[in-house]
């Protein structure tokens, strides 16, 4: 049976290595260019220059003052009267307020010993709403 | 007659080309070597529990012009892993600010639970300083959350 000893293939069974760093610097290159580092996200706001306070009219400030226990009260202008909300209602009362008043102002004045998240809650409430002129200020009294 | 070249086999043996088999080997070796040598200019991140904000953006500025203020829980403030009293703050941001040519994003990176006063002291600084563009960093809130809270 000399016919069948023929047979032998004649491919080989070692995997090339030659192209193995062409390969290697292409995944290399492909990575490299379809990385992409995570971004820097939060809340933007636009800080006032030094000295640069503006006088407005009562009737143009919606005053969010926010407790520490988290509750809000929003009280319009100067009259006394006050409602008191959670932080993610500010959404559908700053949308309300802009509707019948479209210069107003909202002056966000938080307790000194409130935790930073009621303020931040607040904060993205009236940006949801679509607030541009927003006050951040101390609430003293 | 004279032998040419002295009857001396001059032919050197060595080759005269470049071996190429192990360049790839060299280019790896250095890239390596880059690697694990280079170190980003980057402060470390401080223990935070991050707010949520639905409306959280995307900060529209290069890497290198976002300035980090880290306050942790106790109300202790950092800038590029250095804890600074809140009063230095303004100094410390000024000149960095004018030497980025007033293209500076200040993203303060604050605890959920730190008093607002901390954080109202730190706006007046930043004001102080001329700061213009601040963001407070917050993490994405899914609809999905807000509405179980």
């Amino acid at each position: 049976m000399a016919v069948l000893d023929k047979k032998k293939s004649k491919v080989s069974d070692e995997v090339p290595s030659a192209s193995m760093a062409d390969i290697a610097f292409l995944l290399l290159i492909f990575f490299l260019v379809t990385t992409t580092f995570p971004k820097d996200k939060g809340l933007a706001i636009v800080l006032p220059e030094e000295g640069g306070e503006v006088q407005v009219s009562q009737r143009n400030i919606l005053h969010i003052i926010i407790q520490p226990n988290g509750l809000v009260e929003v009280k319009r202008g100067e009259s006394p009267q006050v409602q008191v909300v959670q932080p993610n209602a500010m959404e559908g009362i700053w949308r309300q307020e802009v509707s019948d008043n479209p210069n107003i102002i909202a002056a966000v004045k938080t307790h000194p010993q409130a935790p930073y998240k009621f303020m931040v809650d607040v904060l993205d409430a009236l940006h949801v709403a679509g607030a541009e002129r927003i006050s951040l200020q101390l609430f003293e009294g | 007659m004279p032998i040419k070249g002295g009857g001396f086999s001059r032919k050197s043996q060595a080759s005269s080309d470049v071996p190429n088999s192990s360049m790839a080997d060299i280019a790896f070796l250095l890239l390596i070597f880059f690697m694990v040598t280079t170190v980003f200019q980057k402060d470390r991140n401080q223990p935070i529990v991050w707010p949520e904000a639905e409306a959280t953006q995307k900060i529209d500025e290069k890497l290198k012009n976002i300035l980090n203020i880290w306050v942790v829980q106790d109300g202790n403030v950092f800038i590029n892993d250095r804890p600074y009293a809140l009063g230095e703050v303004s100094n410390v941001i000024a000149p960095l600010y004018v030497a980025s040519d007033r293209a500076l994003v200040i993203s303060i990176r604050a605890d959920r639970e730190v008093q607002y006063t901390t954080i109202d002291l730190l706006q007046k600084q930043l004001v102080a300083a001329g700061v213009v563009r601040v963001v407070f960093a917050t993490e994405l809130e899914q609809r999905m959350t807000r509405e179980r809270r």
